[in-house]
């Protein structure tokens, strides 16, 4: 699970969720899904035939780069979807129903990916920022089966 | 004046001081093959290299040994390739992987202490690695094209890798490098690595270190390693030598260091014997000395054309070797001319040769053969091949060579048909 903060703050391109907090509580969380799911409904995007990851914005590098990381099928169908959904626009038209999205298409395909890129950059910022202490101190400390004993040859 | 007296007492002096260096050999450590050397190397690093039997020789798809070499210390379940890389730099330690036509090597160089450490991630890597696919995308196949752009780039390397799949066509044959052409995937990498990893494929090779410490981590290292025990997985097939002619030409734009090239080489389908590297010495082609052409037949050659070179190689393996000259001349009628020359001075290699010059030859070899094992690399590509033969390390003795047995081990050589490469400017080079 996430720290506070970022579920608070947001995770990078993610936007804040206190989803993984209630996943953890199954009466909470079957409370939560009823609310979660009209929303998810009446929000509009599942009737333009998107998935609620193609509504992440793209235009930051992290996503960019998880970008690169689809599938050749997931990143055709990820196009597919945009123009058409961006046709429906146009014309101030939804598909009809058939088309829409339904709940078990309704997949988040980018946002481990995305989560993947954040978590490797907060890692190369740690190692660029940490500080080495007292290597020398626990390496004459640490005795492996390597090391000869004192006393012995 | 030196005294070829002096050869014999040499002789067995390097014997003794390579049997105090070797110190013992653990032969199964779960199933892994390990030799120590304790007094090798300087006094304050020790490396341990990993011996894997996963060369280009044995590879289903195309490239795809290379691309897993290149997947060396990337994301296994120790952590991520970033954190491999920063911790070694905190150790102050070296991770490097090479490919040769049979084996990979793993190998990991450190300060005295860090045994335990260094020794962790090359199992990891055996045993671990996770072969994402961004990680083959972003990380490995930019490698992989820039060495397979640096290996076209060099006559050299183009024309040995082309005589490799002329000579053997398939096995040793295929190429060293991936190719643009036929691209690896990720599943590619992991059904190979998955047959290579095996740990009948592995051997543990490692210098200034306690052995029998080491075989102890090894085994229980690997104890829990992978699944398969006997079996290695990967597609071993008998070796026979083809010959041909090959005639590539040397792009209008390559850079200037790129001379054209000719390789004449001949390949036989038993291991190296000592006639065959005597034989490689006595053609010679590289001086001792500087500013001197040096005595060789070649060399001599070569000398005649300001700029050229021919040098005779010998690439043993473990049950064939290819053995031949490496023609290179500024300007490609230079080269046709220094190619026809060379030409007759191999078929008359061996035949025409007096005493003194065999046993010069002898002395160059012997000589060779004993600072092989000087430098790591060198040490490794030695014990390598033989920890797989099962055999124990031991410097070739070449007593048993005489002008006869050179002479008849060059005409058995020059009977089978020519491996012939051309790079350069095809319209002026010269024909089998």
């Amino acid at each position: 699970m996430p720290s506070l903060t970022k579920m608070i703050f947001g995770n990078g391109p993610l936007g804040p969720s206190l989803a993984p907090w209630i996943r953890q509580r199954p009466g909470l969380q079957k409370y939560w899904a009823r609310w979660s799911n009209f929303y998810k409904n009446a929000a509009g995007y599942r009737q333009k035939g998107y998935l609620y990851d193609d509504l992440i914005v793209e235009e930051t590098p992290q996503v960019q780069k998880a970008l690169q990381r689809l599938s050749p099928q997931q990143r055709y169908d990820r196009v597919f979807r945009m123009r058409r959904g961006i046709q429906q626009s146009m014309g101030h038209k939804k598909l009809p129903k058939e088309q829409w999205t339904t709940p078990e298409q309704d997949v988040r395909y980018l946002t481990p990916l995305i989560e993947q890129v954040v978590a490797e950059e907060a890692e190369r910022a740690e190692w660029d920022y940490m500080t080495v202490e007292k290597i020398q101190q626990k390496r004459a400390e640490k005795r492996n089966i390597f090391s000869k004993r004192e006393g012995t040859h | 004046m030196y005294s070829l007296a002096k050869l014999p007492r040499g002789q067995s002096a390097l014997k003794t001081a390579l049997r105090r260096s070797v110190s013992s050999k653990a032969s199964s450590a779960g199933g892994v093959s390990v030799i120590g050397f304790e007094n090798k190397g300087p006094a304050a690093t020790s490396s341990l290299t990993v011996a894997i039997k996963a060369g280009s020789r044995f590879e289903s798809t195309p490239g795809v040994a290379h691309v897993l070499k290149n997947f060396a210390f990337k994301a296994t379940a120790n952590g991520s390739s970033l954190k491999t890389a920063r911790e070694t730099e905190l150790y102050g330690g070296v991770l490097s992987s090479a490919l040769s036509r049979e084996h990979i090597f793993l190998t990991a160089e450190f300060l005295r202490g860090d045994e335990e450490h260094f020794l962790s991630v090359l199992t990891s890597v055996l045993s671990s690695s996770h072969f994402y696919g961004h990680e083959l995308k972003e990380l490995v196949l930019p490698v992989v094209q820039s060495e397979a752009i640096a290996a076209q780039s060099s006559p050299t390397t183009l024309a040995l890798d082309a005589a490799h799949k002329l000579a053997f066509r398939k096995g040793l044959g295929n190429s060293l490098y991936a190719s643009p052409h036929y691209p690896v995937t990720i599943d590619d990498v992991k059904s190979y690595a998955q047959g290579a990893f095996s740990k009948s494929n592995v051997a543990v090779i490692g210098s200034g270190i306690s052995t029998e410490s080491l075989s102890q981590v090894v085994s229980s290292a690997f104890g829990s390693g992978s699944s398969q025990p006997g079996s290695s997985g990967l597609n071993t097939s008998k070796t026979s030598y083809y010959g041909g002619e090959a005639r590539i030409p040397l792009d209008i734009h390559a850079p200037p260091t790129a001379l054209p090239t000719l390789v004449i080489a001949y390949g036989t389908t038993s291991p190296a014997t000592p006639e065959l590297k005597v034989l490689k010495q006595l053609l010679g082609g590289e001086s001792s000395l500087k500013w001197t052409p040096g005595t060789s037949p070649l060399a001599q050659a070569a000398d005649k054309v300001p700029g050229g070179s021919a040098k005779a190689f010998l690439l043993p393996y473990s049950d064939a070797a290819l053995f031949g000259v490496v023609i290179s001349a500024p300007t490609s009628p230079q080269l046709a001319g220094l190619a026809k020359e060379v030409a007759q001075i191999i078929k008359s290699a061996g035949s025409a040769a007096k005493d003194e010059e065999i046993k010069r030859a002898v002395a160059k070899a012997t000589f060779a053969d004993a600072t092989a094992s000087e430098t790591l690399e060198g040490l490794i590509a030695n014990v390598g091949p033989a920890l797989f033969a099962g055999g124990e390390v031991k410097s070739e003795s070449f007593s048993g060579v005489s002008a006869s047995s050179v002479s008849k081990a060059a005409s058995e050589l020059l009977k089978a048909k020519p491996t012939v490469v051309a790079v350069g400017n095809v319209n002026v080079l010269p024909y089998a």
